[in-house]
């Protein structure tokens, strides 16, 4: 194996991927900052001098993914597709899990732009919080997977087995869902149709949306094995492995703000979306 | 009249509001829903509210449309505030008015019932230990489940 980034002559160089096939590529890292358990509780309430911690970090991981090529040398400027920023508040631990998906439809990898934002996301949140604990301290920044493009799959758990992973890292808790308040951190701009295709508008909202990490999605007609409720989640499940989650608990759906069934038919230009039971009131 | 927003509601003016200029209306039952300080986690803080924009409106007109076909009413308000609530804020308004109080209790009663179990909108609370999502209660589904049987 050799190093890309270095030519014959032993130079640094810029890849020329002009010649590569474009596919879908997607990379998700993650990584952590440990504070006081004061500053965390700070952080949960959103009690801290320079407010929403949390929003700001989101935005600013997103924005971060999206200048990687200006940050890092011989990275290529690419038209994501998909950045999404994700908060997991450990108390436990006292530290705050960062991680960030990144996804195009291109010739290179985003792993260097997920790492990225969730290195600036990281950063900021030292920023915010730096008033009340300047003692923070961010580590464990890695790639976790990296799927398209001619080198393969990637992913670290099954490249270094269990010792890459802290245990506190991969412990899930059963509570319910908790998430940081403000926006749910999707920006997702992908699998957009063009006008000639028929095309469903397909929407997950709340708990269903932040457990999903889809908010908004465009599938081509054609995609579907068959032409309703059924054969749309067949087709999001073979688009996105996260789409799984459809079936889990109970996921209502409705067609054009109609409740629908499985069995519902679909054409072109239908919204459709998928929620969980309704708790209004 | 069915309204969907974020400012706060006085249930005193929207009641007043539903029987003016009227001297047909012989009851007018009204009920208000509040944030709890305390649910599935005790310290609830806030609460966010998230609906489905569009289908909330179509969702709430129904359930007053099946209200009006079951029992004869003078008027109908409805009001549902989305977004960031604090506990003892007011969540929900229904006023109905009828000639005859049965059916003003009942149509209130059901419509809280089928807006409860019907209507897209969740409810995220915030507390001391952390956000969660609400999740559904097996007795909004009996409560709704009465009115079918009892037709």
């Amino acid at each position: 194996m050799s190093l890309t980034h270095i030519n014959a002559r032993g130079e640094a160089h810029m890849v020329d991927v002009a010649d590569k096939p474009e596919s879908t590529r997607e990379a998700s890292a993650s990584g952590l900052i440990r504070m006081q358990p004061e500053t965390l509780a700070l952080l949960a309430e959103g009690g801290l001098p320079k407010g929403d911690v949390l929003a700001t970090a989101r935005i600013a991981g997103i924005q971060a993914a999206k200048r990687t090529h200006e940050l890092i040398p011989l990275c290529h400027a690419l038209a994501l597709s998909k950045v999404a920023i994700d908060f997991e508040l450990d108390e436990p631990e006292c530290c705050v899990h960062v991680t960030a998906t990144c996804r195009l439809t291109g010739r290179t990898g985003v792993e260097m732009e997920a790492l990225t934002a969730v290195s600036v996301a990281c950063l900021t949140l030292y920023d915010m919080c730096k008033a009340v604990d300047k003692g923070m301290e961010i580590g464990a920044i890695h790639l976790d997977t990296k799927t398209g493009g001619k080198s393969g799959d990637y992913r670290r758990d099954e490249a270094w087995g269990a010792r890459a992973v802290a245990p506190s890292i991969i412990e899930s808790s059963p509570s319910p869902i908790v998430t940081g308040e403000g926006v749910s951190g999707e920006v997702s701009v992908g699998h957009r149709c063009d006008i000639a295709t028929p095309c469903l508008r397909v929407k997950c909202l709340a708990e269903l949306r932040e457990r999903l990490g889809v908010g908004d999605v465009s599938v081509p007609l054609e995609r579907l094995p068959s032409s309703d409720v059924a054969g749309l989640k067949t087709a999001l499940k073979a688009l996105d492995a996260r789409f799984e989650g459809l079936d889990q608990g109970r996921v209502l759906c409705a067609v054009n703000q109609v409740m629908a069934s499985d069995a519902t038919p679909l054409t072109d230009n239908d919204e459709v979306a998928f929620f969980p039971p309704v708790t209004g009131g | 009249m069915i309204r969907v927003q974020e400012s706060v509601f006085d249930a005193g003016i929207e009641l007043r509001a539903l029987l003016e200029g009227r001297s047909d209306i012989g009851a007018v039952v009204s009920f208000t829903g509040l944030v709890r300080d305390f649910n599935e986690r005790p310290e609830v803080q806030a609460l966010t509210l998230e609906h489905y924009p569009g289908m909330t409106e179509v969702a709430l007109d129904e359930i007053v449309e099946q209200a009006r076909s079951r029992w004869v009413l003078q008027g109908v308000t409805v009001i549902h505030r989305i977004g960031r609530l604090e506990p003892a804020d007011p969540i929900v308004l229904v006023v109905v008015a009828s000639a005859h109080r049965r059916a003003a209790f009942d149509a209130c009663d059901f419509i809280m019932d089928y807006l409860k179990t019907r209507a897209p909108f969740w409810k995220k609370e915030h507390t001391a230990s952390g956000d969660y999502w609400v999740s559904e209660r097996d007795g909004d589904h009996q409560d709704a489940r009465r009115w079918e049987m009892s037709t």
